[in-house]
């Protein structure tokens, strides 16, 4: 058994001056390593999730905060302020609440001078996360002169570039086109095999998302009301449907097939995975149909 | 549809920026009444500037931008805009009024239409969007991204423009948000007759709703057809490193077992695998 790197136990938050509470009796253990996938609509607990798991809430928040979150088994509530975000690094939504600087090199410096990196590490780190994310050309522009795709690209980049142990991305890629999408998830690919880096990722595109993710999390409401491994998480399909969740279309489609009759319980999860499966599935039934 | 005259005409387009940077070459096509099209491609291939020019927003460099017989170099803007609508991207970069109703009402206005009028107008297109009477006096800047998104698009609807052209109408919307947005403007297809043109990045949504696609790759059109037909060019989309939905890519992938690479659907691969093979 993994270790477990985040303990979330009977936790519930609700934000000061709202009627509701924003997340409710939430229970969840990630091992270190894992690759968790965080979907539900907007509105849902998402954010308020990653916000819980960084200190961010209660730490910047008013609220009323029930039950425990632990991170490398201390509470959050327990860390001297700064200390969990040297280890808990996120990305948010909106890129631009968490530009500082002068120039995206200054941005992506910033955070690394913080973390007391020596001049020859920062720069070192500087370069790989430009070469990661293509930001070479950015690089002198100032943080507000530059798209919206650019602009999550630079906030993705500053976190990489401190290596925190446990990465949160909140829709890291909602105002990217198709192929920086991909590159994203390239590049998320790559931290999970090679750093072992645990990571979080809270997205509504899910094509790119479910090859990588060991485990998915469905929150509605401020309720978790589905946590799976990943291939086992679509078998709930009824109740995802219900939620306006929409998987992509190879696995709905296998997903039908097996409900028919058709198709084992092992859904694909890529595209590769979907066309063998489907290759086999028309041989079996051909061969089938010459035996009888 | 040939028989038809087109209502936009788009003859020989260039257009470059002030500072010299072209941004569309050579742009020639046609659009008719009640068509629902789709503007694809990556981000800087064009597809804004294009929709901006169609709106007499910004004149040709070149060439010619006819809509409703009307030429975008003499015609004055106010004209423009009540036949070809562009609702912005990001609403927030369209509403910049303190309430609701100025909001829709500005078009209108603008325009220099009588109160009275303006008031039609502005019940009309809260009416269509589904804004509730009760969001006239509120900021725009407290209501949801999507509810914000409604009065962008009653703000333009205010105008009543043949033509609407909405910028990337999905981005940042959950799920269900997408397709309430997405069945909202199928209904201004259908049953008011307006022309749609969406700018998006979503395959799944364009084969869902788009009947024609138009695919833009540093500021040329490399394809312009049927959605069916379009999502069938894969040397064309992967010039602009596009892909078709997954569920047609799966059909491509087994074409050789039968399946139609024209393949839009789940329910159309559910329906040929039925036949194949039984």
């Amino acid at each position: 058994m993994s270790n477990v790197i985040i303990e979330v136990k009977n936790y519930s938050w609700q934000y000061i001056n709202t009627s509701e509470p924003a997340l409710r009796n939430i229970n969840l253990t990630i091992a270190e390593g894992d690759f968790i996938g965080v979907i539900g609509p907007n509105g849902s607990g998402k954010t308020t999730l990653a916000y819980s798991l960084d200190g961010l809430i209660p730490g910047q928040y008013n609220g009323i905060k029930q039950g425990e979150v632990f991170v490398f088994g201390k509470e959050v509530e327990q860390y001297a302020k700064g200390d969990l975000q040297r280890s808990v690094g996120v990305v948010f939504s909106d890129p631009e609440a968490q530009f500082t600087a002068m120039t995206v090199e200054d941005e992506l410096v910033f955070g690394m001078e913080n973390l007391g990196m020596s001049i020859p590490e920062i720069r070192e780190r500087l370069e790989w996360v430009t070469d990661l994310v293509n930001l070479k050309p950015l690089l002198m522009k100032p943080p507000y002169e530059i798209s919206g795709g650019q602009k999550q690209r630079v906030a993705l980049a500053a976190v990489l570039a401190m290596t925190p142990k446990i990465m949160i991305l909140d829709e890291p890629t909602s105002m990217l086109d198709p192929v920086s999408r991909k590159r994203v998830f390239e590049v998320l690919e790559k931290l999970k095999k090679e750093h072992r880096n645990t990571i979080i990722v809270i997205e509504h595109s899910l094509e790119n998302l479910i090859p990588l993710a060991d485990r998915m999390v469905l929150l509605s409401n401020g309720e978790l009301i589905l946590e799976d491994e990943t291939p086992r998480f679509f078998q709930n399909m009824p109740l995802l449907l219900e939620k306006s969740v929409y998987p992509p279309g190879a696995l709905l489609f296998f997903y039908e097939l097996m409900v028919a009759g058709y198709s084992n319980h092992q859904l694909p999860l890529t595209l590769d995975e979907a066309e063998k499966k489907l290759k086999d599935l028309i041989k079996n039934r051909t061969l089938q149909g010459e035996q009888q | 549809m040939s028989e038809q005259k087109p209502y936009i005409e788009v003859k020989n387009l260039w257009y470059s920026y002030t500072d010299g940077t072209l941004a569309l070459s050579d742009i020639n096509m046609e659009i008719y009444n009640g068509e629902f099209i789709a503007f694809i491609g990556q981000n800087g291939s064009g597809k804004t500037t294009l929709s901006k020019c169609l709106n007499g927003l910004f004149k040709p460099t070149r060439g010619d931008v006819i809509v409703d017989g009307l030429n975008s170099k003499n015609t004055p803007i106010v004209q423009m805009v009540r036949r070809v609508g562009y609702v912005f991207q990001n609403p927030d970069h369209q509403l910049f009024n303190n309430n609701c109703w100025d909001e829709i009402a500005y078009g209108p206005r603008n325009i220099e239409l009588p109160e009275d009028q303006v008031k039609e107008r502005v019940e009309e297109a809260a009416k269509v969007v589904g804004l509730d009477e009760a969001y006239f006096g509120e900021h725009p800047f407290f209501l949801s991204k999507g509810l914000r998104q409604r009065v962008a698009i009653a703000s333009i609807l205010a105008l009543r423009p043949k033509v609407i052209i909405v910028d990337e109408p999905t981005t940042g919307q959950d799920a269900r948000q997408s397709l309430e947005i997405m069945d909202f403007l199928k209904r201004l297809n259908e049953e008011l007759g307006h022309t749609i043109i969406i700018i998006t990045h979503d395959m799944p949504i364009v084969a869902k709703y788009a009947r024609r696609v138009i695919v833009m790759g540093s500021g040329r059109i490399l394809a312009d057809g049927e959605t069916r037909d379009v999502f069938r060019m894969a040397d064309v989309l992967a010039q602009t490193y596009l892909e078709p939905p997954q569920i047609t890519q799966l059909a491509q992938r087994c074409a050789s077992l039968g399946f139609s690479p024209s393949t839009l659907t789940v329910e159309e691969m559910l329906e040929q695998f039925e036949k194949i093979g039984s």
